[in-house]
């Protein structure tokens, strides 16, 4: 009797192997890889909170597939062939709104870079560590005066993911420190007893506009 | 013997067939009740509305959604994930609402009832109407309160199959127009809602507290929203309302308030001499309670119950062997009551030098002359629930000359060397789960009835929907916006002399004292996030940094000191703060959390739907 239901049981355990085989897709292979870009350097942003969007229209499925730009200014997306959309989230990012759609055929790896205009951009940072005292300086150049600017900030961290919501310690600039911008902007800040002894220390430069959730920083740098 | 056969059978087939002629077929379903039964039928359409009443959204109430309590800051979550403590960031779909399907199903009521129901009498039926208007109202607030302005659909939409469903179409309305449609609804209304005296069911002061709660989220969104350095708006006007309106819906919101406290049919809950305990009957007492507008009702006799006690009660003291103990009030809700003599709430655990801690003789003495709502609200150390003692000890401090050495144990209840106890049988502990992260337990909304927190009874206690307290303060806002600062005085020392207070005992009002006065009186009672949404000041205070202390949630661990020879210290408390163990990720409230995303389905189904802000 044992020996009768043997190949049933087999043959239910095989149709289901071969069932798994017919039903699954493949995983997605092709990569868009790319960077936020103004005037060709990448724009910095905060790990994990500013979004582009891909579209695909001609399925019966339409909605948007979130792509998290890192805090370099890149990002990638692992996708199947065919043709999207690539969509500047409207009050998403550190920069001037602009809603034209940018088409991306993607065929096997493709690289895009996405144009922005932020409200302001950060040149030339300089980060000076004197054992618990660290000084900073940047310039601060408006490229869109349509938004004022609220502060800028310098965060200090411990790990190399630095931005408004990580850090170990920051010091802000605002108001009539703020009042010319033509002029570097310097940061004198004693670091706290917490991190004063820490090495290496990573440090990072943001700049908030009024309206705007997130911030244009500079690249991390250790120090 | 066979011929007969088949002549019984044939007989039997005749009959069966001319008896389906006669009335077989016509029979009433016994499974299918038809519109004209319902609207000729008083108790059929009161347990129609039994089921609408039971469908109103709220965000966090015993029965649904209580576990998001521990996702702002008055409290954090002991229970078994860590899912609430470690939010990175609220994400833009948190609060979507678009529940179409109960609209739409008192729409059909309120046109079924005029064209089926023929038997009810008129006055009847304007009730009935008035009752299901006041429902579409409350569930068109929970709509505009979260997505700021929708559709504004009043009758039922038909398809008529010509392929084209652009008609059924219809486009988001202003934000303000949705919040003065609820105004108008509710006052065209008020007169004919009869159930005098319920409070479960909708009347004329339920209406008014509706009234009041929305006119004043509008007015505030008026005030604040365009106060921010960068309003948020969409160029048509379906989300932010204009700064001129401000006065006006504050104005609204002040008479609404005005009709139920000048009305004289409510007051404050003072049958307790004991005002802590007080506070907690206020809420939780079903009989001879004047303070309770409308309340969602439960019955444990009727099977109507939630588990909100079995999942919340404290650990020692819990009567079953799970759950218990998730939700659990933060430190920074605590320091929120003030003392009775006025000054900030922040506990005094350290000298003002720093140098030492500061030695108490019972735990619960660091607590002395708070606000009693905090005694309503939150279980602290050294106090009671049920008449047992909720036992809150971190551990023991032991004087090694010249430092203090920390001893914790992972067992609850264990005792020290000492013969004395070492861990509270209600912790608090630091990493184990389903005993408090913070030192503290709920008392609001928990069930005093015995077996209560068993997953075999559970409990019936009411949610309170509206109460004179929150009218009071309405008031009070409405007011102090109005520039009528006396009147603004008067409604919140009311409430302020209920928990203890002397009389009178504000003298000036600003907008932050009446924003902690709301944190403190209405805490687990769904409204921190909608408040700190309408005025503005939840991306600020919840702006994800570190270095702000309004992100992070804090504990109070209680030590008792072992320092034999220093009688001023040995056998003393101690309280140490600290960021509750368990707590990873601070509050980060974005710009775009003001109004929810709408799915993309619904802007697919209808492109006349626009998004919100920032998604």
């Amino acid at each position: 009797m044992n020996v009768r239901i043997f190949p049933f049981i087999m043959l239910a355990v095989s149709s289901f192997l071969v069932a798994c085989e017919k039903d699954n897709y493949e995983p997605p292979k092709s990569t868009l890889s790319g960077r936020v870009i103004y005037q060709d350097q990448p724009v910095g942003v905060r790990t994990n909170g500013v979004q582009l969007e891909l579209w695909q229209r001609g399925y019966q499925l339409f909605t948007k597939i979130p792509v998290y730009v890192a805090q370099d200014g890149s990002f990638s997306a692992s996708l199947f062939d065919g043709d999207y959309k690539l969509v500047r989230l409207r009050g998403n990012g550190p920069w001037v709104d602009n809603t034209d759609t940018i088409p991306v055929q993607v065929r096997g790896s493709v690289t895009v870079d996405v144009p922005v205009q932020p409200y302001y951009a950060l040149r030339n940072q300089t980060f000076q560590r004197n054992t618990t005292n660290l000084t900073a300086t940047c310039k601060v150049d408006p490229v869109s005066t349509t938004r004022a600017i609220e502060r800028v900030t310098l965060y200090v961290g411990t790990t190399q993911f630095v931005d408004a919501n990580n850090n170990a310690g920051n010091i802000n600039l605002t108001g009539t420190a703020l009042a010319d911008l033509t002029k570097n902007l310097t940061f004198n800040y004693t670091l706290p007893a917490a991190i004063a002894n820490r090495t290496p220390l990573y440090v990072r430069i943001g700049v908030k506009t009024v309206g705007i959730a997130e911030l244009l920083y500079t690249p991390v740098q250790k120090i | 013997m066979k011929r007969i056969h088949s002549y019984i059978l044939a007989a039997a087939l005749a009959l069966s067939t001319s008896a389906c002629k006669e009335d077989w077929l016509e029979r009433q379903p016994p499974n299918i009740i038809l519109e004209n039964q319902v609207w000729n039928d008083v108790t059929l359409i009161t347990g129609l509305l039994a089921n609408y009443y039971d469908r109103l959204p709220a965000h966090s109430q015993p029965d649904i959604g209580w576990q998001e309590y521990a996702a702002y800051d008055e409290a954090t979550w002991s229970g078994n994930d860590d899912a609430r403590n470690n939010i990175i960031s609220y994400p833009f779909d948190r609060w979507r609402l678009w529940d179409y399907g109960l609209i739409r199903d008192i729409n059909l009521a309120l046109e079924n009832i005029q064209t089926y129901g023929t038997t009810l009498t008129a006055p009847q039926k304007t009730q009935f109407s008035a009752e299901l208007r006041f429902l579409r109202a409350y569930q068109y607030f929970e709509l505009v309160k979260r997505m700021g302005g929708v559709p504004l659909v009043t009758q039922q939409l038909i398809y008529d199959f010509s392929g084209d469903p652009s008609p059924l179409q219809q486009p988001r309305a202003k934000e303000e127009a949705v919040y003065d449609f609820i105004a108008s609804e509710l006052d065209a209304i008020k007169n004919d809602l009869g159930n005098t005296g319920s409070n479960t069911r909708a009347n004329k002061f339920t209406a008014m507290a509706l009234k009041s709660r929305a006119m004043l989220y509008a007015a505030s969104i008026a005030k604040y929203n365009n106060l921010m350095a960068a309003p948020i708006t969409l160029p048509g006007g379906e989300v932010g309302i204009p700064a001129s309106r401000a006065n006006e819906y504050y104005t609204k919101a002040l008479e609404a308030s005005k009709e139920i406290i000048n009305s004289g049919s409510y007051s404050l809950y003072r049958a307790n001499p004991n005002l802590g305990e007080n506070f907690f009957d206020a809420i939780t007492k079903k009989i001879n309670n004047q303070e309770v507008i409308m309340a969602k009702d439960f019955l444990t006799a009727k099977d109507k119950r939630h588990s909100f006690s079995y999942d919340n009660i404290a650990r020692n003291i819990r009567e079953d062997n799970l759950s218990s103990s998730n939700v659990t009030p933060a430190l920074n809700l605590v320091e929120a009551y003030e003392y009775l003599d006025g000054s900030s709430g922040e506990l005094k655990n350290r000298t003002a030098d720093d140098k030492d801690f500061i030695y108490y003789n019972n735990l619960s003495d660091i607590f002395a002359n708070k606000d009693a709502r905090l005694y309503g609200t939150v279980i602290y150390p050294g106090t009671s629930f049920k008449g047992a003692e909720v036992q809150i000890q971190a551990g023991v401090m032991v004087w090694n000359g010249s430092t203090y050495q920390t001893i914790e144990s992972n067992t609850l209840g264990a005792v020290h060397t000492d013969g004395r106890l070492l861990t509270g049988s209600s912790g608090p502990q630091r990493s184990q789960t389903e005993v408090s992260n913070t030192g503290f337990y709920l008392r609001k909304y928990i069930d005093p009835t015995p077996l209560s927190s068993t997953r075999g009874i559970r409990s019936d206690l009411w949610w309170v929907r509206f109460r004179l307290g929150e009218i009071l303060l309405n008031a009070s806002e409405a007011a102090l916006e109005l520039g009528q600062t006396a009147d603004a005085l008067t409604y919140v020392n009311r409430l302020r002399e209920r928990a203890g207070f002397p009389a009178n005992s504000l003298k000036t009002l600003t907008i932050q004292r009446l924003q902690n006065e709301r944190r403190v009186e209405l805490a687990f009672e769904d409204h921190r996030v909608w408040d700190l949404k309408r005025w503005r000041i939840a991306h600020e205070i919840w702006n994800g940094s570190p270095s702000n202390p309004n992100t992070t949630m804090y504990a109070l661990y209680p030590y008792r000191v072992i320092r034999p020879g220093d009688p001023a210290r040995d056998g003393k408390y101690v309280f140490v703060k600290m960021v509750a163990p368990r707590f990873r990720a601070p509050r980060l409230f974005q710009l775009g959390n003001y109004y929810s995303s709408i799915d993309q389905t619904v802007i697919n189904n209808n492109p006349k739907i626009v998004r919100n802000p920032f998604h």
